[in-house]
């Protein structure tokens, strides 16, 4: 941690010469993070399996924190993405086994994220509800959903049986499952809209100043809807992802996802473009965070390091982007 | 006599710029003295600088009554009798006067900690009346009048916190007062002198300067450039001392000169918020503007026209209706709005200048559903050269890297760039210094020039007269009547808005 301490320091306000610590330091402590790993447990660290691990285990948390971003880019907090991913997990889940045939069980999970996500809208934009809260309770609801489908018990989805299902997310490419090619292009396409279309700029704007972008001609409401429904598609798409992988569906499937994908997000928004969260920082901020995470639980370290280090390091980047933004201001 | 503040060589870089130059200044116990400069000349910085928020350079001194200031500890000022009122005077709309004045300095409670209510209304009820305000204390400050919230934050900074009070510094005071309101301030602060208190106040309204100030001092690029007695100054001569050249005189053309022929903006009928019955017409290439005291439905007539709010009553740009409540259509058919407040209302403050002037229509440099930067940077770029927004070129500062009136400029940019056919601007040049004033008055002359129909709503009445062809005034939310040409000037203008009822049924 100690380059993440020291980052700032290096940083010459005056005359403006940096390598890059404001805005890249993220990469920095990642490459610290292999090569200190590398040192320390070469054998165990230094495989071609921990980076596909971290790379396939990360990939269900990247496309839930990606699709967070766009509403948190709009300035509204969508709290239901773990939410939507449990019921579209259980609900993909239920017709599987209930014969209904991949498109239904698919597309109809599909349609839930999109229904969740116009629900939040409902919520936060006609009813004036303030999304925390909103999308606060509207998770609670999703969660009793998915006791509902589950019958709140867990459904188990036979290797055999439902090899084609599986082939889904684990069919690997060129040594890599699909899931992180699914990953990869959910990130190129948000990217894509965040960066280099209108609908990026009027979603920063809406997210920088509802009243000003508004007095602009944006059409406010409909930016906040839009994004509510990008995240619970996205979610509801991890959710099919999360089934194929792990082949087991249960009322609290997603619960682990909500506070990386804010953390990721968050973190992100510390890095290559600090002050606004955007993707390719929030793709660093997971595979950081997992580097980290999956070298001390090979260097023997408990199971709960995991949640310690998320947290130490999310608050750490969060207070050192403030103060270096301090210092510019 | 020692004087109430000293301040010697004060310095202040800020990466490559200075922004503070060598000034040393004194002000007198009892003495009222304005600091004036265009944005950007260092006089917030000094401010800053006193209130501990900045660490000036070494070789900075200042003194209060005669104590020594550290820089280093932010309470300093504080101890040593410095008193600050910043321009959103930091009240808490919510909370009466009596909790507001508590929030500094702690409630008076009994020993088990509970609140003496009793005294501390009565201590808020004294501290007011020594400034010659008599405000109901049990209500939210939000419900008073812009001059008695003023009069609660200067109660507020002005009561005793275990440090006798040496020097009350005020940012630009009046700046958003009307008239009325604005006198009973220069009282307030009278009385504030009258016991021995230094003031010391940044101002851009030289009204505030002439009216309350008994010294004035000018800052230019960081430097100090004279601190004299306003006895004997003129205001010709204050903006020549603050800009340092020379302003050209402009001479409006007269209205009679112009074509207005082709009306392009009709209003009838037109009621909503404090408005209830607003008409007008505008015509191509015509100045109309709109004065009246707050609470006469000045203030809403820009959002109302420009279709910001919930409305009954027809409007039309070009033949077009315009819906209510629905700025994207309003800006399709050729409307555009400078709405005042621009924090609040107009400035995507940490993002890109280029952001926010390509606001409206992001998508104009998208090519194969890109949107192309390069392009994007120099359309931006000849917008900023246009309007002479400084530091020049620079399309990816943020707002927040701007002066005031550079802010200012690049909201009108976003909207100039749209060559609306009619263009409103509320309050255009509020907290903005002088040269980016006449600036802003320039180009509403250029725009006129060119065809757009201006709507101008102001409660500064010498902007009315330097851009108007007309000027319609606003009386209980109706216009209660018209100014035209010779008749145009700040005094009608003012006498106008307060007039009595009786003259509305002659208008």
């Amino acid at each position: 941690m100690t380059d993440l301490q020291t980052a700032p320091e290096a940083v010459k306000p005056r005359r403006r010469i940096n390598f890059g610590f404001d805005k890249y330091s993220g990469l920095y402590v990642w490459a610290a993070l292999i090569l200190v790993f590398a040192l320390w447990i070469p054998d165990l660290f230094l495989q071609v399996s921990t980076f596909k691990q971290v790379l396939t285990f990360q990939a269900i948390a990247a496309i839930v924190a990606l699709g967070l971003i766009i509403p948190v880019a709009a300035g509204a907090f969508d709290l239901t993405v773990a939410g939507t991913l449990t019921v579209s997990v259980c609900w993909t889940a239920w017709a599987l086994i209930n014969h209904h045939g991949v498109v239904v069980a698919a597309g109809g999970a599909l349609l839930l994220g999109i229904l969740v996500g116009l629900l939040n809208a409902l919520v936060v934009v006609k009813l004036k509800v303030d999304s925390f809260i909103g999308t606060l309770g509207m998770s609670s609801i999703l969660i009793a959903v998915a006791y509902m489908i589950t019958n709140s018990s867990q459904i188990v989805l036979s290797t055999e049986g439902y090899a084609p299902f599986f082939e889904f997310a684990r069919e690997e490419i060129f040594g890599l499952p699909r899931s992180v090619y699914y990953a990869a292009a959910i990130a190129v396409f948000f990217w894509w809209i965040l960066e280099y279309t209108p609908g990026g700029r009027y979603l920063y704007a809406v997210g920088g100043n509802p009243v000003a972008s508004r007095l602009a001609g944006v059409r406010v409401g409909r930016i906040v809807m839009l994004s509510f429904v990008a995240s619970g598609l996205t979610s509801a798409f991890a959710g099919i992802v999360y089934l194929s992988t792990i082949g087991t569906a249960t009322p609290d499937s997603g619960s682990g996802y909500l506070l990386p994908a804010f953390s990721a997000v968050f973190l992100g928004a510390t890095q290559i473009r600090p002050g606004r969260v955007n993707v390719l920082g929030t793709l660093v901020a997971i595979f950081l965070l997992a580097t980290g995470v999956t070298g001390l639980q090979l260097a023997g370290a408990p199971s709960y390091v995991t949640e310690l280090f998320n947290g130490a390091a999310l608050i750490i980047a969060v207070a050192l982007a403030a103060r270096t933004a301090r210092r510019r201001g | 006599m020692t004087p109430a503040l000293s301040v010697r060589n004060a310095t202040k870089i800020f990466g490559a710029q200075v922004a503070l130059d060598d000034v040393s200044i004194e002000v007198q116990p009892g003495e009222v003295r304005a600091l004036v400069g265009q944005n950007g000349c260092g006089k917030s910085t000094l401010i800053k600088i006193l209130a501990g928020f900045h660490a000036p350079e070494p070789g900075t001194a200042a003194a209060v009554g005669g104590t020594e200031l550290s820089f280093e500890d932010p309470v300093a000022s504080e101890v040593a009798g410095l008193r600050f009122v910043h321009q959103d005077l930091g009240l808490v709309g919510n909370l009466d006067a009596v909790d507001n004045m508590a929030l500094g300095q702690g409630y008076i409670t009994n020993p088990a900690k509970t609140i003496k209510w009793r005294k501390e209304r009565a201590h808020a009820r004294e501290a007011l009346a020594a400034l010659g305000y008599d405000i109901n204390v049990k209500i939210p400050v939000a419900g008073l009048q812009m001059s008695e919230r003023t009069a609660v934050a200067i109660a507020r900074a002005m009561s005793d916190r275990g440090s006798p009070v040496r020097m009350l510094i005020l940012d630009e005071p009046t700046a958003n007062l009307p008239n009325a309101e604005a006198q009973r301030l220069y009282q307030l602060v009278r009385r504030v002198a009258d016991t021995g208190v230094a003031v010391l106040f940044v101002s851009h309204h030289f009204d505030e300067v002439f009216e309350m100030a008994d010294s004035v001092t000018v800052l230019r690029d960081g430097k100090h450039i004279v601190t004299r007695p306003v006895e004997g100054l003129s205001e010709e001569e204050l903006i020549e001392l603050v800009v340092g050249r020379k302003l050209e005189v402009h001479d409006r053309m007269n209205a009679d000169e112009r074509e207005h022929d082709q009306e392009v903006l009709t209003v009838s009928a037109v009621a909503g918020g404090s408005v209830s019955d607003l008409g007008l017409t505008l015509h191509r290439g015509e100045v109309v503007g709109v004065a009246g005291i707050t609470g006469s439905g000045r203030e809403a007539v820009a959002s109302l026209v420009f279709g910001g709010m919930e409305r009954s009553g027809e409007i039309t740009v070009g033949g077009k209706t315009l819906p209510p409540n629905r700025p994207d259509v309003s800006i399709e058919r050729g409307i555009a709005l400078v709405p005042a407040e621009r924090h609040a209302n107009a400035s995507l403050l940490e993002q890109t200048l280029r952001e926010n002037i390509t606001l409206v229509d992001p998508g104009r440099h998208m090519t194969l559903g890109i949107l192309r930067r390069r392009p994007e940077r120099a359309d931006v770029r000849i917008w900023l050269d246009k309007l002479s927004v400084k530091p020049a070129g620079q399309t990816e500062y943020t707002m927040t890297q701007l002066s005031g009136g550079n802010q200012q400029k690049v909201i009108v940019a976003r909207w100039l760039r749209q060559e609306p056919d009619v263009l409103i601007l509320d309050e255009p040049t509020q907290g903005v210094d002088v040269g980016a004033k006449a600036d802003i008055h320039r180009l509403i002359d250029e725009a006129a020039a060119q065809g757009t129909g201006v709507l101008v709503c102001s409660t500064d009445h010498e902007e009315l007269v330097r851009v108007c062809d007309r000027v319609v005034i606003m009386r209980r939310g109706r216009v209660a009547e018209i100014l035209r040409g010779g008749q145009i000037s700040a005094d009608s203008i003012t006498a106008a808005t307060i007039g009595r009822d009786s003259d509305e049924s002659a208008a």
